[in-house]
């Protein structure tokens, strides 16, 4: 067994690789760790990189592949690269969910039964809640996104970003939850998960630092680089920070995510437990 | 993307290349940190961590202490930064030479303000000197007679422990050069009340 695979298996090191799939999105979060916007530059990795990343990453040891932006499916190809993509390894993707309407909607449905999540983000049970973080007509484009996946037969995962989970309202929680389970969505399949303090959020000050010892290792490879975690490649004042920068290399991946093992493979699992960010 | 900020106590304006400064170290580059400053070297080098890694124990490894002295040593570096006029190797290693028992005299001359053939009387000394202007100071082969009168001196391993140094010493030159790395203030301090900035 290879150093990065016994790393994985050992739970050092996550065994998702991240793949930021671009960095432009049609939403301006308020906390957005990279500063994704209309109009950013896309950055985009190309889907034969995926695709060719994916296979090393399953010779290496790693068990799933894990895309996010940016807004992925703002690019045409993506359900076509996910479909792909799964026959390799299981897949989770972030998404909005504010583009499931008309061809993008139907550009899914090869999706249905394939090992692929999409992950929606609902911050609240209440529309101008959710909106006044995630923007205008989110909330109701969520909503009505998420039956239709479910109809689908594409899995769904919800996460819900708030800014102290531990101080959050619990009957507002709950008021979400009975949302969800509405919608089709399990408690299974809702995570959340405080605000980090990166990106637009730091700008802001919402959320809570976090480091590399607060978070889990997990190799995300970008157009810019490697990082340890997929909070690394973060944007602040139109920077790209590089203080979770692991290497520029980016393939051969066991250049990489050797690199990681060597940072992280010290440190026991379950180190970055701390402030629950997964 | 860039961004500039300030590091430590260099000097960073009009910088070919943005030094990463130490809350934006990579996770490879951070053990290379110190908490009183970090070189130009270094904090360059970060943009590329993978290089980084690899390369600041080499040049440890090479310019450090080693089976060789650090006088000569510093003979090699200073003499060959000069020919090279690499501004931020000779005046980093202007001081380094003070350190390494070399006079300022022998500094002037290395850095090619005065006669190194009159300042120093040394054979083996004299010997490596006119080795290094034959290897840094022009291209081709070198001459037969600059590597007979280095061998007359200097065992196998201290000929290939000193080329690789003369040659190591080229790449930073070139590095320093092209990306215009300046010195510390405290190295140009230390030169001003030398007399030898």
């Amino acid at each position: 067994m290879s150093a990065v695979a016994e790393a994985i298996a050992e739970g050092r090191v996550g065994g998702r690789l991240w793949l930021y799939s671009n960095y432009h999105c049609n939403l301006r979060c308020t906390y957005c760790l990279t500063e994704s916007a209309p109009g950013v530059a896309r950055r985009a990795l190309d889907p034969g990189k995926s695709l060719e990343l994916a296979r090393e990453a399953r010779e290496l040891g790693f068990t799933g592949v894990g895309i996010t932006g940016g807004e992925p499916f703002l690019l045409d190809w993506m359900p076509e690269l996910l479909a792909e993509l799964a026959e390799i390894l299981p897949v989770i993707v972030l998404s909005n969910a504010t583009l499931f309407t008309g061809r993008r909607l139907a550009a899914l449905e090869p999706l249905a039964a394939l090992p692929i999540h999409i992950q929606i983000s609902l911050d609240s049970a209440e529309p101008q809640a959710n909106d006044e973080m995630r923007g205008p007509e989110n909330f109701a484009k969520v909503v009505a996104a998420i039956p239709e996946l479910v109809r689908l037969g594409i899995g769904v995962r919800i996460a819900t970003t708030l800014e102290d989970p531990a101080s959050h309202d619990p009957s507002e929680l709950d008021r979400l939850c009975q949302l969800h389970r509405s919608l089709g969505v399990s408690d299974d399949d809702h995570v959340v998960r405080p605000i980090v303090r990166r990106g637009r959020a730091a700008t802001s000050g919402l959320g809570v630092p976090a480091g590399f010892d607060e978070l889990e290792p997990e190799l995300t490879i970008t157009a810019d680089g490697a990082f340890g975690s997929p909070f690394g490649p973060t944007v602040r004042a139109g920077a790209l920070d590089t203080d979770l920068l692991v290497t520029r290399t980016t393939s051969p991946l066991a250049v990489p995510a050797g690199a990681l093992v060597r940072v992280a493979g010290g440190r026991d699992a379950g180190h970055d437990a701390r402030l629950g960010i997964r | 993307m860039s961004r500039t900020r300030k590091v430590d106590a260099y000097s960073l304006t009009n910088v070919i290349v943005t030094p990463v400064d130490a809350a934006q170290a990579p996770l490879l580059a951070r053990p290379h940190y110190r908490a009183q400053g970090t070189g130009p070297i270094v904090t360059s080098l970060a943009h590329v961590p993978e290089a980084l890694e690899v390369t600041m124990p080499f040049i440890a490894t090479v310019l450090g202490p080693s089976a060789i002295a650090a006088r000569t040593k510093e003979l090699v570096i200073l003499r060959t930064s000069a020919r090279l006029q690499c501004t931020y190797c000779v005046q980093t290693h202007s001081a380094v030479a003070l350190d390494s028992n070399l006079s300022i005299a022998e500094v002037l001359a290395l850095r090619g303000q005065a006669s190194w053939q009159e300042a120093f009387a040394a054979e083996d000394e004299r010997a490596l000197l006119g080795w290094v202007d034959a290897v840094a100071g022009s291209v081709g082969a070198v001459p037969a007679v600059a590597s007979a009168e280095l061998r007359e001196h200097f065992s196998e391993p201290e000929v290939v422990e000193l080329t690789l140094l003369c040659a190591a010493t080229v790449m930073l030159n070139r590095y320093c050069t092209a990306l215009e790395l300046p010195a510390s203030a405290a190295t140009l301090q230390r030169l001003a009340s030398e007399g030898l900035r």
